[in-house]
């Protein structure tokens, strides 16, 4: 069985090749640098940001055996005042995000490389529900992402028998999460990559069409179907209000 | 009333065409577009100023659009409408790479730097800044990179009025199907249902009006044009 994840040499990336490692997979890492100890792991360097590199990374997946599970979790933010932020940040979250995931799904799956009855998994984020001013490019990019997950679904499932999952995590205990969440935010209340990367992991071998780790997210995602704006309204008191300096990749 | 500074993004043909038009009877409405000026084939008026800047460059664009804000003269923007947009039918939802690159780059990625760009004119009046989605924002298997692209803005919208609130409002509108070429640049051919999509005359009325009353998320669709919204509501 073999399975791929892109960004997993830290966070949530690396919790996901942990468990698919201790599951008898044999995992390829998808991410700018190679993960610590990753001596189990097949890497193949690749800045999702640069198209000519994904343009090499298609090619050499077009190249080998397909994949039975997929998860595109490779994601960047960055946060701050809208209009302070770099013209050059916002690009890469779009790009990093929602644009080569998107691509590098449509190409494998054009190149046949997910196997039939295969899993593709894509991360977006609790901001799906909740909105997320004080980062509001990263926010476009992980709707763009779940409503890609949305539109293909189907004709996956009917063409190839495969089920695409979208995982909507909160704030986890990363060092991703720490270095956009404003001053002051509990890191203690987050969850673990690993939980996470066994609930998410469990609803992607079901072929669930939506994983909310946790009751939290769950409590969020009901929240933000019922009342979207005010949700919204919570999400600039408790984040945008609090952010003094813009932080990006 | 007041005579409006106003710029409309991808105003070359449909919809941005239209609504242009519209405007520019009572306003001061500069477009951009990506053609060359003599590649406009529909009706412009002769009172919109043109600046070309294609969004298949996003930070150039963005770059374009400010100067040429600059050497215009115009000190304040009342409202901007980012309208340009880009998109591919599929076979099996199978989307093209390049295509879901450059439908990411002029719908989204240009969409954003445009936005930030024109924050300190619009802040100056505290205006209005209008994206335009789509009614596939929630998902379309026909054109998934579209829906995504579409379903970024309404994300960027919902975020970014929160985050500009009481600097400048943030609103996105969704057009339904509508009577323009896009279908057909799009490489898909709607039949006969063609006939019965919104013409663009109306559909840029109902955009003005919903403009006028700066809520969001509008969706600008059947059920709304046969209520009358392309006959009552709030000029500019």
């Amino acid at each position: 069985m073999r399975a791929l994840v892109t960004g997993g040499s830290a966070g949530l990336g690396k919790a996901f090749c942990d468990v698919l490692l201790q599951n008898g997979y044999e995992v390829t890492n998808v991410d700018r640098n190679p993960a610590p100890n990753d001596s189990n792991l097949v890497h193949i360097a690749c800045d999702l940001s640069d198209r000519k590199t994904v343009d090499k990374l298609i090619e050499k997946i077009g190249k080998g055996e397909p994949f039975d599970i997929v998860i595109f979790n490779a994601g960047i933010s960055a946060t701050g005042k809208f209009e302070e932020i770099e013209p050059a940040s916002h690009a890469r979250v779009v790009e990093i995000n929602a644009t080569a995931p998107m691509a590098i799904c449509a190409a494998m799956m054009q190149a046949e490389k997910v196997a039939k009855n295969g899993h593709i998994a894509f991360i977006s984020s609790l901001s799906h529900f909740a909105g997320y001013p004080g980062a509001s490019s990263y926010a476009a990019s992980k709707d763009a992402l779940a409503v890609y997950a949305k539109s293909i679904r189907k004709a996956f499932k009917k063409s190839h028998g495969i089920t695409v999952t979208t995982a909507y995590p909160g704030p986890l205990k990363t060092d991703h999460a720490e270095r956009h969440a404003p001053e002051g935010a509990d890191a203690e209340k987050r969850m673990t990559p690993e939980d996470a990367a066994n609930l998410i992991m469990s609803d992607i071998r079901k072929g669930s069409v939506s994983a909310l780790p946790g009751t939290a997210a769950k409590i969020v995602a009901l929240i933000g179907r019922i009342a979207p704006k005010p949700l919204t309204l919570v999400m600039r008191a408790i984040i945008y209000r609090k952010l003094d300096k813009t932080v990006a990749d | 009333m007041i005579r409006r500074k106003i710029l409309i993004t991808g105003a070359t043909t449909g919809i941005g065409l239209a609504l242009a038009n519209r405007l520019s009877l009572r306003h001061d409405v500069m477009v951009t577009g990506s053609r060359a000026p003599e590649d406009i084939t529909e009706p412009f008026s002769a009172n919109l100023t043109y600046i070309r800047a294609s969004q298949a460059d996003p930070e150039k664009a963005a770059q374009t659009i400010a100067e040429a804000l600059l050497k215009s003269g115009w000190t304040r923007l009342d409202n901007v409408v980012l309208n340009a947009g880009i998109g591919f039918v599929t076979q099996k939802a199978l989307d093209d790479v390049d295509k879901i690159r450059s439908t990411q780059d002029v719908n989204v990625t240009s969409t954003i730097l445009i936005a930030r760009a024109v924050y300190p004119w619009l802040s100056k009046t505290k205006g209005t800044l209008t994206i335009v989605g789509s009614v596939a924002h929630k998902g379309q298997a026909l054109f998934p990179a579209y829906a995504a692209s579409k379903a970024a803005l309404n994300g960027l919208a919902r975020s970014l009025r929160s985050e500009w609130a009481g600097s400048a409002v943030v609103q996105i509108l969704h057009p339904g199907p509508t009577y323009t070429d896009m279908h057909e640049k799009a490489g898909y051919d709607p039949g006969w249902m063609r006939e019965i999509f919104i013409r663009k005359e109306p559909m840029a009325k109902m955009m003005e009006y919903a403009i006028a009353r700066k809520h969001s998320p509008v969706t600008l669709s059947w059920l709304r044009y046969l209520a009358g919204g392309s006959i009552t509501g709030k000029r500019l």
